[in-house]
């Protein structure tokens, strides 16, 4: 034992440049595990326990309806037996603009109305010196945020005019409970008293709105308070969520989001740990001498085994201490990134927590071993005779080895479940990566047979580089293959970025409508069409108009689905949300019959309703099965007399899942939904906003040209995102050229004297380099690109249904890229084959 | 004593198999200084391969002290010569990232030898190396680097030394300097040496001589003959 240890120490002091590269690659892996992990470690915990602050209250009953009637009385009366504080808030969004102007400009808002006690948990805090009071807003005030009032030109103090009614603006909101950092809004927050909210046009029949009691209530009695108030709710369209629930919640969503992000810095350490085999393959060849003399002095192949595997050990520690540091680095720099993450009155701190330092080291350390296992085990076929006669070093196929690379294999897909967190998912992505593998492997197989025939070219550097490539048992597959990936990772996401932003901008660009109004009542409908037409620009086409109705599935009777009642089409998951529906004649430009037949024009008074075919697909309900729906509190049933399948990316006409003859619903009260292609100058746009909202105050209208600037800026950082990950890639696939480049380079060297004895000179044997490395980087790259414009193809047809569009400049760019930079690093890492002396050379060996 | 009974070795030449050594008889006795010789190709490494239990014979045993070789298996040949043979080689092989101490103090590592540092300090001496015991093998001469491999082969005290062209890779003068020191070894120590040579001078100072050519061995020999086979 101590011979070994004391042999690894001397290897390592003589070896450790060589290893340097094995290094590396765990270092960057574990890096990448320890910093995804610790910050989202970093944000849970702070949200573990601030899960109050975030719900404002230990218990929410919430509903998309007045809470009234029989529910609310046994709501209100089970809370008052608890001894229960209890204030009512509501939520909807509106359109806000300034007072004191006929028509200002106008911005859609997201209206909070709260009552005295609010918020039970968790602070808001405003602006300067102010503390947020119910008082604040009591009397027809408003609290704001910033960015509103510099949208409106408003300072604290102006009016503030929200559904008809004038408000003055009293204070500025800095972070508000409950509110999440980046989570997806439709305007700036603005805060007024629940009993001015009343007095306001917004609450009309059918607005959107969430009603909400928040509720706090003493510790003991929470839970079984908890228990009877979802009993009360059953089977209404109530809910009821408590502190702890949304705990749970937050948890699980964590925990999902961790271990997803682990898992891409496992693929960084699984490649990582390609490069460790590589390097490790290198180095065995070099030290077959040194293996050959100390079994001839006596080491068994056990204990020669141990010292190399404790080589491999060590650096795997120190590897995994540096990612370690590297984490340390970057999370020391990421407040300065991103800015202070403070939401909800909670700062986050980022710092490294120590599970996520255990969880990368031991990851670290067991990609070490496990891809240095198998090329370690050659160390076991080195014969002492070796030293009176060179031979070559054959990889036997033995039975151990066999099962050596079963066992690692094997190994590898546990750690990749663990990492996962789940079974499922780690095999998922065990099996795509071996399958992505294979692929790559057979391709780059392809590429380089398609090089061959370079090597009958009357250039010398030219033929000898193609020689070089296709020649057996260099690295060029393994090179291929991680350069390729990771191509294929930035290659692809920054393809289907460009298809997602042509395809939304070309959207924009055709006679589209660009403006989505909401919430038009029947009696407002003329009019707004008549300020809709006198805006629009020349030759627009007119508005379309929609009438649409919520509705509740609440049971079906069918062949093969029987839902008796709310509970049960609960129980069928999404069924049970609330859907938009409309009436009309059943097909739009975009939709097509796949089974039953289309109802006439005329209106008839039985219910028929066409479904989406996902309907159908998804929950089993079939043509002729009835489906009884709750309207806006009325009950209703329908027979299913088709299916209609949706072209979703066709946004022309919209879509709705459930479309109803006409004739039933007509007379039932509800309101309209416009798509209108409105004015192109931001001056016009704003002034129609102003009008709008001036005269029609419920109405809410979506500027579809500031949802494509939101879109753009998520799908932006995405990309970024994965950007930095393909780099890591590409990085560890240079990592491993330059390793495949060391392993080559005693033969390199010793070619190259051989070709400078006869004649060639370093530009020469530098050319040879330069070429067959821009070959390699250029398959690499071709490589990539294809699995880039496969990928973008497919989701463009199949996940976004939108067209296609090559992105060949991007590729072009790609493949060139990938050339460059891989022939750089080739030339720069073969340095020695160009410097070195012949005669030296031809002498040592 | 070595005794080598029928003992012979056949390799794979492409698709053809290539005898390098036919079946011979062959018994050394304790305390002989035998040199093989012979052309190139004609077996001689090979043989003494085998008596190190470098390679597996393809047929017949051999038996170094009274153990039967042939039936160990790999892990237990290396303790074997850990303990019991030295080599020597033509082109040295020292361990290149071990310095010269490091590579006298191997073999009695492996044997777990108390006072190993000590006793290697002392080898080096003997071989005139005491001044360069922390130097690495490139900052060493060959005639150097061959003396701290002879350090290394006498490390475990071990009964037997096998050389192989010990000389072959060094000048005249430095090949006469090891020579040298191999015979006062041997002369101080009583051990068996075994030695593979080219030149008919170091095997006329050997107690015996086995010729060998294309695998056989040649029974009658002369001067003169030793002379043109060189």
């Amino acid at each position: 034992m101590r011979f070994v240890a004391a042999m690894a120490v001397r290897e390592l002091r003589a070896s450790w440049r060589r290893l340097l590269f094995f290094f590396l690659c765990i270092a960057l892996g574990v890096g990448a595990i320890v910093t995804l992990r610790s910050v989202i470690q970093s944000v849970r915990q702070v949200f573990a326990g601030e899960a109050r602050a975030l719900l404002g209250a230990d218990l929410v009953v919430s509903s998309t309806r007045r809470i009234e009637g029989e529910v609310a009385r046994k709501v209100a009366a089970r809370l008052n037996a608890a001894g229960a504080l209890v204030t009512r808030t509501a939520e909807t969004a509106t359109m806000a603009r300034a007072g004191g102007r006929r028509e200002g400009p106008a911005r859609m808002v997201e209206l909070k109305a709260v009552g005295p006690g609010f918020p039970y948990y968790g602070r808001l805090d405003l602006e300067g010196d102010l503390s947020y009071t119910h008082a604040l807003v009591a009397g027809g005030g408003a609290i704001v945020r910033p960015e509103l009032l510099a949208q409106l030109g408003l300072a604290v103090g102006d009016t503030l005019i929200l559904g008809g009614k004038d408000f003055v603006v009293r204070g500025v909101i800095v972070s508000e409970p409950g509110r999440r950092l980046g989570a997806f809004s439709l305007g700036p927050r603005v805060i007024i008293d629940m009993a001015d909210l009343e007095q306001t046009s917004l609450l009309a029949f059918g607005s959107r709105v969430t009603y909400q009691q928040l509720v706090q209530a003493p510790d003991a009695a929470l839970g079984g308070l908890f228990t009877a108030l979802r009993e009360d709710v059953k089977n209404t369209f109530v809910r009821v969520r408590s502190y702890t629930t949304t705990e749970g919640d937050l948890g699980e969503n964590f925990a999902r989001a961790e271990n997803y992000l682990s898992l891409v810095g496992l693929i960084i350490v699984i490649l990582g740990g390609v490069g460790v085999a590589s390097v490790t393959r290198v180095f065995v060849q070099q030290k077959i001498r040194s293996i050959a003399i100390l079994k001839c002095l006596g080491a068994t192949g056990r204990q020669v085994l141990a010292i190399y595997l404790a080589q491999v050990l060590a650096l795997g520690v120190l590897g995994s201490v540096a990612g370690v540091f590297i984490a340390m680095a970057v999370m020391a720099w990421i407040p300065a990134f991103l800015g202070p993450a403070v939401t909800a009155g909670i700062t986050v701190s980022y710092r490294l927590t120590a599970s996520a330092v255990a969880q990368g080291a031991l990851t670290g350390l067991l990609v070490s071993i496990l891809f240095a296992l198998v090329p370690l085990l050659e160390v076991r076929q080195v014969k002492p005779s070796q030293l009176l006669r060179d031979e070559e070093l054959l990889a036997r196929r033995d039975l151990a080895r066999l099962l050596s690379i079963l066992a690692v294999g094997l190994a590898l897909m546990g750690v990749t479940m663990w990492q996962a967190g789940s079974v499922r998912i780690g095999s998922i992505v065990a099996f795509g990566f071996a399958a992505l593998a294979v692929v790559l492997y057979f391709a780059g197989r392809a590429l380089i047979a398609a090089v061959r025939p370079l090597a009958a070219s009357s250039w010398f550097p030219l033929r000898h580089a193609a020689l070089q490539l296709t020649r057996p048992g260099g690295q060029v597959h393994l090179v291929l293959l991680t350069v390729g990936l990771g191509a294929f990772f930035i290659l692809g996401v920054r393809a289907l970025q460009d298809n997602l932003v042509q395809e939304v901008s070309v959207d924009m660009a055709r006679d589209a409508p660009d403006m989505f109004l909401v919430d038009i009542q029947r009696d407002q409908l003329e009019g707004v069409l008549g300020t809709l037409a006198a805006a629009q620009p020349e030759g627009a086409p007119a508005a379309r108009v929609v009438p649409v109705l919520r509705a509740r599935v609440t049971g079906v009777s069918g062949r093969d689905v029987s839902l008796e009642n709310y509970e049960d089409v609960r129980g069928r998951g999404s069924l049970a949300r609330e859907y938009t529906i409309t009436y009309r004649s059943p097909l739009e430009a975009n939709e097509k019959i796949i089974e039953g037949a289309a109802w006439d024009a005329t209106p008839a008074p039985g219910g028929e309703v066409s479904i989406e075919a996902s309907i159908r697909d998804r929950f089993g309900i079939q043509v002729g099965d009835t489906i009884r729906f709750d309207v806006l509190g009325r009950v209703v049933s329908a027979t299913v007399t088709s299916v209609r399948r949706v072209e979703w990316g066709d946004s022309r006409a919209g879509g709705f899942m459930f479309v109803f003859r006409p004739g039933l619903l007509d007379a039932a009260p509800h309101g309209y939904i416009a798509f209108a292609r409105g004015p192109l100058a931001t001056v016009d746009r704003a002034r129609l906003l102003g009008t709008l909202a001036a005269a029609y105050p419920n109405v809410s209208v979506i500027d579809g040209r500031e949802m494509l600037a939101t879109i753009t800026t998520v799908v932006d950082n995405i990309t970024l995102a994965v950007t930095v990950v393909g780099s890591l890639v590409v990085a560890s696939g240079l990592l491993i050229l330059i390793g495949a480049v060391a392993m080559t380079k005693f033969r390199r060297v010793y070619e190259a004297a051989i070709l400078k004895t006869l004649g060639a000179t370093r530009s020469v044997i530098a050319t040879m380099l330069l070429l067959e490395y821009a070959v390699l980087g250029a398959l690499a790259g071709l490589l990539g690109a294809s699995g880039a414009a496969g990928l973008t193809w497919a989701l463009s047809r199949f996940a976004f249904d939108m067209s296609y569009r090559s992105p060949t400049a991007l590729l072009v760019f790609g493949v060139a890229a990938c050339a460059v930079t891989v022939s750089a690093v080739g030339v720069l890492s073969s340095w020695d084959v160009l410097q070195r002396r012949p005669l030296s050379t031809l002498r040592g060996r | 004593m070595i005794t080598l009974r029928g003992v012979s070795k056949t390799v794979r030449s492409g698709d053809h198999p290539l005898t390098i050594l036919h079946p011979l008889d062959l018994t050394v006795p304790d305390g002989q200084f035998l040199a093989i010789v012979g052309p190139s190709g004609s077996g001689k490494t090979t043989l003494l391969g085998l008596m190190a239990g470098l390679d597996a014979p393809t047929s017949g045993t051999i038996e170094v002290g009274g153990a039967e070789i042939t039936a160990l298996d790999e892990d237990r040949l290396a303790v074997l010569r850990g303990a019991r043979i030295g080599f020597v080689f033509q082109f040295f092989h020292l361990v290149p990232s071990l310095t010269a101490l490091e590579n006298v103090l191997v073999p009695m590592e492996l044997v777990g030898r108390k006072g190993a540092r000590e006793r290697a300090t002392a080898l080096l001496a003997e071989v005139g190396l005491f001044e360069r015991a922390h130097h690495y093998p490139t900052q060493l001469s060959g005639g150097e680097q061959q003396r701290v491999a002879i350090a290394r082969a006498l490390a475990n005290d071990p009964p037997l030394i096998l050389a192989d062209e010990p000389t072959g890779n060094l000048d005249g003068q430095n090949g006469r300097h090891i020579l040298d020191l191999l015979l006062s070894v041997r002369a101080a120590r009583k051990v068996t040496l075994v030695l593979v040579t080219h030149d008919a001078e170091i095997a006329g100072l050997a107690d015996a001589n086995l010729t060998l050519r294309d695998g056989r061995p040649v029974p009658e020999l002369t001067t003169a003959d030793l002379g043109s086979a060189r």
